[in-house]
């Protein structure tokens, strides 16, 4: 089990890229993390990983199976990484040692951290190619990576990651790279996995499609907050904070082609801008005076929580 | 890849074709008497006369580069006017010495830079890192024979841990080997200083691509990562180096063997070329230009062993 207990990551000019998350996923649990680019969600994961940049401090807590690792203890982190959380990244294309067989890179962590034969880690790294569903698994292991398309490169990291049997993998934008038919092979993949093995997956996307079809629950962050969670299926039909409500406005369907997208105006802001109050305020169309001095706790919905002022206005 | 090969060895026997006319040329075809700068210009004509003869000096300067190339490729390189000796003699008593010297310096040369390079970049931009650089840069700025000079005072002469020159030949291993322990030095810390520089960079270079962040994910400390994935992949800048630089390790030898006494190729240049023994002289330009050459001609061949890519792409 891993939990974020009040998890703050501060930037080296002292303001906060993410604020206060606290978070629990269970074995097996599915998280999908929503928000715009800048809007913390890698940091979260990074902060998870013990691998926040130089320069970043991380505040609050990391909890793994209840034990609490400092930010700074980078030993304890190492026999951490790969056996209790591991992470896939947005590219898959330069995410792999290119001198190094395939074969060879996911033997790896099984020989120097599970300290197995040369021969016993071959023979297990193929049948973790083989759960990955990459085809032609054997004849994968002696290629090199620039010899594999980007779906099999992902897999190969997907292999890779699950070598040494994490609790959690978080995956951060597995599929952005990837055209639409290969991204929901892998995004299915990542569901079978999370379930035949009792692993939690924190999936970091802002594709709310892949979400939706990923995950069970759901965070939606903005600004380094999170500000609205709850079940994804019930977030997503029925969202209560208007920042969510943008997103799924802004989401194209089928239904609306030839209608031109409704957008949330303006990007984030820099983090040296963000108002103290609600993070969002300034670009939302409810807002209230009190929104920007004054930050909305998160409290209960109907689909879970959200923090915005306007729960308490209407109630 | 055969291709890639059979087309190298052609340009690698095609540049030594070409070396070979030209050092022929300035050996012989600039104006002036061979004869007259062998002797002096206080020699009879008659004297003059009889060597012409005996080098073979009257006949086309055509003939005379068959006769020194066909003579070279059966081991014949002529007789040495000076030692009155076969230049093919001379060369093999001192060859040894030579590349003893060049292959301990060069090995020396790439681990020390090696070391410090990965040492520099893995601190960069802390105390470590400034320290290593300011070292290199005052390794650059140092001549080698002034160093060597240096090293002779304080292990030799202060210290007396070991001998200050001087060769005891072949028959004391050990006593053969403490010699070229300061010449090796000598020669190692100049070359290494530049070539710690050019690790260094190559390795931040790589050190920011993802499969980096990826090998660290996979939890493996960071001397691993350092060795196992930065510095394969900093490799061709590194072995390009590595190749012009034994090109100055060679003439570099020139200098030490003659700071310290060792009687090798670069003691011999320097005698022959005193002793105005052209065909010594000529002999030796063309072993070191040789030496030159085979050396850039396999940091070509190493390229494509390190790098899978260009295998494939040079297929």
């Amino acid at each position: 089990m891993i939990a974020l207990r009040g998890l703050c990551v501060r930037t080296g000019t002292g303001h906060l890229a993410v604020r206060d998350v606290d978070l629990t996923i269970q074995a097996g649990q599915r998280l999908g993390v929503v928000g715009e680019s800048g809007s913390g969600k890698t940091m979260l994961a990074l902060s998870m990983m013990g691998m926040v940049p130089d320069g970043l401090q991380v505040e609050g807590q990391v909890l793994v199976d209840g034990h609490s690792i400092a930010a700074e203890d980078e030993r304890a982190w190492r026999s951490h990484r790969a056996r209790s959380v591991a992470m896939i990244f947005q590219e898959p294309m330069a995410a792999l040692n290119p001198l190094v067989r395939v074969g060879d890179t996911i033997a790896e962590p099984l020989r120097r951290h599970l300290g197995l034969s040369r021969r016993d880690a071959r023979a297990r790294a193929l049948n973790l190619l083989e759960e990955t569903g990459i085809p032609q698994a054997r004849r994968r292991l002696d290629q090199y990576p620039h010899e594999l398309s980007g779906g099999q490169r992902q897999r190969v990291l997907i292999a890779l990651a699950l070598a040494c049997d994490p609790q959690l993998l978080i995956a951060d934008e597995p599929t952005t790279a990837l055209d639409a038919q290969v991204a929901l092979r892998i995004t299915d993949l990542l569901v079978r996995l999370s379930q035949e093995r009792r692993m939690g997956l924190l999936f970091i996307s802002h594709d709310l499609a892949a979400v939706s079809r990923t995950t069970s629950d759901i965070m939606v962050m903005y600004g380094g907050d999170v500000v609205e969670r709850g079940r994804t299926a019930s977030v997503l039909s029925a969202p209560e904070h208007p920042y969510t409500r943008g997103l799924l406005a802004a989401r194209p369907s089928l239904m609306t082609r030839s209608r031109r997208l409704p957008t949330i105006p303006g990007t984030v802001p820099q983090l040296n801008a963000l108002a103290a109050g609600c993070r969002f305020a300034g670009r939302c169309a409810r807002e209230l005076p009190i929104c920007a001095s004054r930050r909305p706790p998160l409290s209960p919905t109907e689909t879970g929580q959200a923090a915005c002022h306007l729960l308490g206005a209407q109630a | 890849m055969s291709y890639f090969l059979a087309r190298r060895i052609a340009g690698f026997l095609l540049t030594l074709f070409v070396v070979s006319i030209v050092v022929f040329a300035v050996m012989n075809v600039l104006p002036g008497d061979p004869a007259l700068t062998i002797l002096g210009l206080d020699s009879t004509e008659e004297a003059r006369a009889a060597l012409r003869g005996r080098l073979g000096l009257d006949e086309p300067v055509v003939q005379r580069y068959l006769a020194w190339i066909g003579g070279a490729l059966h081991g014949d390189l002529g007789q040495s006017y000076s030692f009155d000796v076969p230049v093919s003699g001379l060369i093999a008593e001192r060859l040894p010495l030579t590349l003893s010297l060049a292959v301990s310096g060069m090995a020396l040369t790439i681990g020390l830079a090696l070391t410090m390079g990965l040492t520099a970049a893995a601190r960069h931009g802390r105390a470590g890192d400034w320290a290593i650089m300011l070292l290199s840069q005052l390794g650059i700025a140092v001549p080698a024979f002034w160093l060597s000079m240096l090293l002779v005072l304080l292990f030799a002469v202060k210290l007396r841990w070991l001998p200050p020159g001087g060769f005891p030949g072949w028959g004391d291993p050990v006593a053969a080997a403490r010699s070229l322990v300061l010449p090796t030095v000598a020669l190692a810390l100049v070359q290494s200083a530049v070539l710690a520089r050019v690790t260094r960079s190559a390795a931040l270079e790589v050190m920011r691509q993802d499969f980096v962040r990826t090998a660290r994910a996979t939890g493996f400390a960071p001397r691993h990562v350092l060795w196992r994935h930065v510095l394969p992949n900093a490799l061709v800048p590194i072995v390009t180096i590595v190749g012009l630089q034994f090109a100055g390790l060679v003439t570099g030898t020139i200098v030490i063997e003659n700071v310290f006494y060792l009687p090798g190729l670069g003691r011999l240049l320097f005698q022959s070329i005193a002793n105005r023994d052209l065909i010594t002289v000529q002999a030796l330009v063309m072993l070191f230009a040789a030496i030159v050459v085979t050396a850039n001609f396999l940091v070509d061949i190493a390229y494509v062993v390190i790098d899978p890519r260009l295998r494939a792409q040079r297929a």
